[in-house]
């Protein structure tokens, strides 16, 4: 019978796609492409059809491996059958309530969760009920825990999986007489900076007025055929939205571009995770999270084919994505386009680990649609397996991965390294001997004195001076700053120099740090207009700030010196910001450490100078100047909020005026 | 698999909190798709765009209907013609009119007609004479059925009242004329008389209603809709087969049903809703907006190939929408007429929160009323007949010409991106992507004849800039003379060289125009803001159209011998309310024509409204299907059957086509040649700019799929170029016939299974031209 019930709905589907996809899709499809954007592509899915069913507010629905359609008819009570579109049977009427939650097994035994009994049923394959069970009465479930079934899965030990309204605790994980295993897969409470504050200050009684911090319970689930357990969470960072727990309940789901709405999940056989959120938003993923394609199939009250009004629940059967929509009672399908095969193909290999096989499928993609950053990444990893390296380096670049890229760049390097390393050393050597010896015959000929003259006749001209002065803080900082001080050397002409300077080598690191070190991916996302409006923005606070604090604490530095000093200050970045960048550009991620000690040792002398710079322009004890840095940096956010604040009253100011104007133009 | 989960890592993937509104304000002028910002693209718009109509009743049949609204490959059912006629004319009625085909008769207290088909004898009832006792009508609707003409009008506070002729109070003065009547109704309460017009005419019955003789004399009152004939050829449930046909995309059917899945009843403005009233069309890209109803047609099938008729309007047609209610809704009729708008309320906003006060617009639109209702008989009864009497509207007013191409190879539509501009530093520099001279390299090794050649972004820094005043090409894609050389071979391989210009549209930050003296503004005086290709853009006024139009066509048209692939113009109607310089949109119709008639020259459309029919060498992205409302039935190629034979139409680009076998059967169904966005350079390239939506265009990976293509839809639509469409019917499921003036005959089967009838076999997925006997 069984049997004959899947010919038949296979044939009903296969009449089905003669027809082909004829209306305009009412949305346009996204994918990820480069740097995180997303770019549009060709439609993934097509509105294929919608079909009305007699239920009423459904809220789950299961399709068997078989295509048998079973559908939780929460607002009638019952759990009803579909073969064909058609109502073949209907279950439970009488017993089940309220039934919102849905799960069939390969023996059609259905598992039910009913939220107006809230309890759990299930019923054989004819809807004789087996067993129903209400809350786990083991003293492990919790005292005060209530037991509120809303979704259910089973997996092929046949334990149940509830999503329990509100359990803090996650997942309430059952065997089929009703016993409590245990929790499983909770969410992690999260704490805002508001909640800190609120903590900081507030006493114990008030806090109890407020809402306890506990975790989001999840809110549905899905279960994969490796017996892995998915969960999505509305109300939580849109990020996180959905896990994917292994069997010891550790999640191992990346962070995802997802929805914080989402309402349904199902996972094919595949690997192609669905989910559907409440504004009708299909988001498509592979296992590992990637995010393969989006849509939002909303309703806006033009009730165009392909929309959804309320979804309550998505899955996937063969080619077709099925949408349940409470709103309307009724299936929304969706077909899968040519494109979206040929991509799905592709991933069914890459993820099997076949990744030279893979690629001529994502090398079609790409022909389709040349920002399918995914394709780009399959490809990349075809090329490093296959030993083929500079391909790969290209690859890896397109698809933004960094330790892919540093890994190609690892190998290319060793191949340099081998092959030239012998006479890299030989030449090395010989520069040296060739080095030595113009110095020794320097000594006896003093072939480079006219030079050495130059350079102190030049040292006549102050700007050359003040430069050469720049030299002298590293090894004699405090001095140093004393001459500045006593107006010795150093000038404010110069001072302005060396800031230009810096804003120079800011803007220019941003371009020559090497692709794997380099936070931006592209050079031309680099907004160099606000770097240098950040950077001047930060001089004039830090010197503004510092010289007002310090006038009305002692401090004995004017103005000037303030401002020539912390220039001064900056010589370890306008010396070494450079080197380091342009050395970037040779290192792999395995050398990432020399990279960011470098970095750090550079940014924490700059900090080491500024101290000093202001002890000695001050002429503060050690205490005093800790108190003057901290109190410069205080009055630097004061100055920022200042600014802030009084942009907004100007802005509402210029409302206020605006809308007498408006008012005025219009009665007037 | 771990590289892949680093990909996420290198994803900055922020919380949606730290959006603030400014900067997703900013993000919807400027086409941002960061990820976090697309978090609001997906779902800020949403909810603005929340209508009302929720809560559907649960089906109450155990048997689900499984809704195909776009089947338009369904055998038609068969033909039956047992239906009840209501055949009697009642006392009240006299005779008006007559001539060879009709006799008209008028009832002069309600100013109902009736129209006596004699060829077949068949009566057409423009109102309803009496409500049935199952009919769900009550005081109102009855009046409304059973009136000639209603109105709604508005007063001060914008509150509505529908006014009936049979249930309101009102004086009348009915006079017989020359083949018809002529009748002035003063509704009484409101103090607005209306004059209308019904003649007898060769096809049928024209109604008018001149804009001089609507007098609004109390000023408490303003004229809001009026509704013509809105029961004419009304349908009670499923008593008569057939349906009514809407405009919508190439057409569309909502067949007569005793149910339906409609909640509201359609609302179609023709060319689209007035900018000058909405003042923005907010930008989404995540939606395909529906199609805009761009011909003013529609009409009625009672049984099919037996009566039908259509409706075409003349004058009005820019203030007019066509509103269709299928049985179930409200009533258990399906009717569906003309209304138009004389005037309406809108929100001025008086403050930048978005707190305001709603007012009436302060004068009444002018503009006059002229329909044309053509009654069809026999084989004519169906919506082949209905395009084909179109047509014969279009040619006999002298709107269509055929546009004469000797070959008989199809054309192919190439566009080619030429530059576009990207962000460095504090300057903009341009990308070229197809230059003059790769161009002409391209078109010289691709092997399709007949090109419609376009050139998209031709102007300095490219495609987001505004176009000069005088032809200046981007220095990086070449100059005039290479240009002029390739217009010229171009020519010579029987093709059309044409540059991109979309007229009215002032792209949102960018020189060329003046905010104070150059832009169109709304009824709220605001700038009016749309977008067109994914970019954001200010609508221009008369003035500055008008200069920007003359100065350039002249340079294109005379010196470089080339036409003009104009975009926005055709399509997009907009009133201007601008200090002492109002422009309506019936105006704005005649500046456009006007405008183009005295600068003649080459002039391809991008779905043009009708009223560019007449200055058309090529219709291009023409629609292949419908917005898919799910009330609907099918999607008939209406729009192709009224062009085919005259002027050439090509569909939207086959790039961004998800089924492309699917695509191209729809393209030999209708008779649409291909179309292609090309570049020379890789897509990449672009991806940062703002035609970052053209995301696959270079020639490297299209080129075969071009030529094959066009080689294929050359042998099956290359016999019929020229053609008009005579027939068109489902052979079986999925398998459609259409039949050409010459006899010859194109079977589609869409299938996977090959379809055979007879000494015809189709293979799945293909189709054959065949020649036909007459």
């Amino acid at each position: 019978m069984k049997r004959l019930i899947q010919i038949t709905l296979i044939i009903a589907i296969f009449a089905l796609t003669n027809i082909p996809a004829q209306a305009n899709s009412p949305y346009t499809t996204w994918a990820l492409g480069p740097r995180g954007y997303l770019v549009m592509t060709q439609d993934a899915y097509t509105p294929f059809a919608e079909i009305d069913l007699p239920i009423s507010g459904a809220e789950d629905m299961f399709i068997t491996p078989g295509g048998i359609i079973y559908i939780a008819d929460t607002g009638n009570g019952r759990i009803v059958k579909l073969d064909d579109f058609e109502l073949v049977a209907s279950y439970g009427e009488g017993v089940l309530q309220g039934p919102t939650g849905l799960f069939v097994d390969n023996d059609g035994t259905m598992y039910v969760a009913d939220a107006q009994q809230d309890a759990i049923f299930i019923l054989d394959s004819d809807g004789n009920v087996i067993n129903q069970f209400g809350r786990p009465t083991e003293p492990l479930f919790g005292r005060n825990r209530e037991f509120l079934p809303r979704k259910i899965a089973v997996d092929a030990r046949q334990n149940l999986y509830i999503i329990s309204e509100g359990s803090v605790n996650g997942i309430v994980q059952m065997n089929t007489n009703g016993n409590f295993i245990g929790y499983f897969g909770a969410n992690s409470a999260t704490m805002s900076l508001k909640m800190i504050l609120q903590r900081l200050f507030l006493t114990q009684e008030q806090l109890e007025q407020f809402i306890k911090n506990e975790a989001a319970s999840p809110s549905n689930l899905a279960i994969d055929h490796q017996s892995l357990v998915f969960t999505i969470t509305a109300g939580i960072n849109s990020w996180e939205s959905i896990r994917r727990f292994t069997i010891a309940g550790k999640n191992i789901f990346p962070e995802i571009f997802g929805s914080n709405t989402f309402r349904d999940i199902n996972v094919s056989e595949n690997g192609l995770v669905l989910a559907v959120d409440s504004d009708g938003a299909i988001f498509e993923y592979d296992l590992n999270g990637t995010m393969l394609f989006v849509f939002v199939a909303h309703d806006n009250g033009e009730q165009r084919l392909g929309t959804v009004r309320n979804p309550t629940a998505i899955e996937r059967y063969e080619e077709y994505i099925y949408v349940l929509d409470k709103d309307k009672n009724a299936l929304v399908v969706y077909e899968t386009t040519a494109f979206a095969r040929q991509v799905h193909d592709g991933i069914r290999l890459y993820m099997e680990g076949f990744y030279p096989e893979a690629k001529p499928y994502f090398e079609d993609v790409l022909d389709y649609n040349g920002s399918f950053i995914m394709a780009y990444q399959a490809i990349a990893d075809a090329y490093f397996k296959a030993g083929d390296y500079p391909n790969a380096l290209v690859a890896y670049k397109y698809a933004e991965d960094r330790s892919g890229y540093s890994q190609a760049f690892w190998e290319l390097r060793n191949f340099v390294l081998q092959q030239y390393l012998t006479q890299a050393l030989f030449g090395l050597f010989g520069f040296s001997l060739v080095f030595q010896l113009v110095k020794r015959f320097d000594r006896r000929y003093h072939w480079f004195d006219p030079i050495r003259k130059w350079v102190k006749d030049l040292q006549a001209i102050k700007l050359v001076d003040d430069f050469l002065f720049m030299f002298r803080f590293i090894k004699q900082p405090a001095d140093s700053f004393y001459y500045i001080k006593k107006d010795l050397r150093g000038s404010l002409k110069f001072a302005l120099l060396i800031y230009g300077w810096v804003i120079v080598v800011r803007a220019l690191t941003l371009y020559v740090t090497g692709f794997t070190f380099n936070s931006y991916t592209s050079l031309s996302d680099i907004r160099v207009e606000n770097e240098i409006v950040y950077t001047v923005l930060l001089f004039f606070l830090w010197n503004a700030a510092n010289y007002l604090v310090s006038t009305i604490s002692d401090g004995e530095g004017r103005i000037r010196d303030v401002v020539i000093g912390s220039a001064y200050s900056l010589f370890p970045y306008v010396l070494f910001a450079l080197p380091i960048a342009l050395i970037s550009n040779v290192l792999t991620l395995n050398e990432i450490f020399l990279h960011s000690f470098a970095l750090n040792l550079m940014w924490f002398w700059l900090g080491i100078m500024l101290f000093i710079m202001a002890k000695e322009i001050h002429n503060y004890s050690f205490s005093e100047t800790v108190r003057n840095v901290l109190i410069t940096l205080f009055t630097m956010v004061l100055f920022v909020l200042t600014g802030y604040i009084l942009y907004v009253l100007f802005n509402q100011l210029f409302d206020f005026i605006s809308a007498i104007a408006q008012e005025l133009r219009l009665r007037g | 698999m771990a590289k892949l989960r680093r990909i996420f890592q290198s994803l900055t993937v922020q919380p949606l909190w730290r959006e603030t509104l400014p900067k997703v304000l900013a993000l919807a002028l400027t086409h941002g798709t960061n990820l976090r910002q697309a978090q609001w693209l997906l779902r800020g718009f949403i909810f603005t765009g929340l209508l009302l109509g929720l809560g559907a009743k649960p089906s109450d049949t155990i048997v689900p209907v499984v809704n195909y609204p776009s089947a338009l490959f369904t055998p038609s059912a068969t033909v039956h013609t047992d239906w009840p006629r209501a055949q009697d004319i009642s006392d009240s009625f006299v005779q008006v009119g007559e001539n060879d085909d009709f006799q008209l008769y008028a009832d002069e207290t309600t100013l109902a007609f009736k129209v006596v088909d004699k060829r077949s004898g068949y009566i057409w009832h423009s109102n309803l004479d009496e409500a049935g006792e199952d009919d769900r009508l009550n005081r109102t609707w009855t009046a409304f059925a059973q009136s000639g003409i209603s109105i709604d009008y508005l007063d001060q506070k914008a509150t509505s009242e529908r006014a009936s002729i049979t249930n309101t109070e009102h004086t009348m003065e009915f006079k017989l004329i020359n083949q018809g009547f002529e009748a002035s109704v003063t509704f009484l309460d409101p103090s607005i008389t209306i004059v209308v017009t019904v003649k007898l005419e060769a096809n049928g019955v024209s109604v008018e209603v001149p804009f001089a003789s609507i007098q609004e004399e109390n000023p408490d009152f303003k004229l809001g809709l009026l509704y013509v004939y809105p029961f004419l050829g009304a349908t009670r449930d499923e008593s008569i087969p057939g349906y009514m046909f809407i405009p919508d995309g190439s057409g569309t059917l909502i067949r007569f049903g005793a149910e339906t899945k409609a909640q509201n009843m359609f609302y179609g403005r023709y060319y689209g809703a007035d900018l000058g009233i909405i003042t923005t069309l907010p930008y989404d890209p995540t939606i395909n907006r529906p199609y805009k109803i761009s011909i003013p047609v529609m009409g009625m099938v009672h049984g099919e190939k037996q009566q039908a008729y259509i409706a075409i309007v003349e004058k009005g047609a820019s203030y007019g929408e066509i509103q269709a209610h299928p049985a179930g809704i409200i009533t258990n009729f399906n009717f569906l007429y003309n209304a138009f708008i004389y005037n309406q309320s809108y929100f001025q906003a008086t403050n930048r929160s978005g707190a305001g006060v709603t007012t009436l617009q302060p004068t009444t639109n002018a503009f006059d009323v002229a329909i044309h209702y053509r009654f069809l008989t026999g084989d004519d009864s169906d919506y082949v007949g209905m395009a084909r009497s179109y047509q014969e509207y279009l040619v006999e007013k002298g709107v269509l010409q055929e546009i004469v191409d000797a070959d008989d190879d199809i054309g192919v539509r190439l566009e080619f991106l030429g530059g576009e501009k990207e962000k460095v530093l504090f300057w903009d520099r341009s990308i070229p992507m197809t230059t003059i001279a790769q161009m002409s390299d391209i078109l010289n090794n691709l092997n399709v004849q007949n090109p419609d050649v376009i050139y998209y972004g031709w102007q300095p820094q490219g495609a987001s800039t505004m176009p000069p005043g005088s032809l200046r090409v981007d220095h990086k894609l070449g100059d005039r003379d290479e240009l002029g050389l390739l217009v010229e071979a171009v020519a010579a391989a029987d093709g059309h060289f044409y540059l991109y210009l979309d007229p009215q549209a002032a792209m949102w930050g960018e020189r060329g125009y003046s905010t104070r003296r150059d832009l169109a503004m709304s009824i709220t005086n605001a700038n009016l803001v749309g977008y067109n290709r994914y970019k954001v853009n200010y609508y221009l006024n008369d003035e500055a159209l008008s200069d920007l139009y003359t100065s350039l066509s002249t340079d294109v048209f005379t010196e470089l011998q080339a036409g003009l692939a104009l975009d926005g113009i055709g399509s997009m109607l907009y009133s201007d309310f601008k200090n002492n310089h109002f422009l309506n949109r019936e105006d704005a119709i005649q500046l456009y024509q006007a405008l183009l008639a005295e600068n003649g020259g080459n002039t391809a459309f991008y779905t043009p409204n009708d009223y560019m029919f007449g200055t058309m060498q090529a219709y291009y992205d023409i629609p292949l299907t419908n917005s898919g409302y799910i009330y609907t039935t099918e999607a008939v190629p209406f729009l192709q059957i009224a062009l085919a034979g005259y002027v050439p139409y090509y569909g939207t680009a086959l790039n961004f086509s998800s089924n492309l076998q699917a695509d191209l059967l729809r393209h030999v169904d209708f008779g649409v040649y291909p179309s292609y966005f090309l570049t020379q350079e890789v897509t990449a390239k672009i991806l940062n700019t703002r035609s970052n939506w053209i995301y696959t265009s270079s020639y490297e990976q299209w080129h075969q799929e071009i030529e094959q293509t066009y080689q294929w839809l050359n042998n099956l639509l290359g016999p019929v170029k020229g053609e008009r469409i005579v027939a068109r019917q489902a052979l079986a499921e999925g398998v459609v016939a259409t039949t050409y003036s010459n006899d010859k005959q194109i079977v589609v089967n869409y299938n996977n299974a090959p379809f055979s009838d007879g000494d015809l076999l189709v293979n799945g997925q293909d189709a054959i031209i065949r020649e036909v006997s007459p």
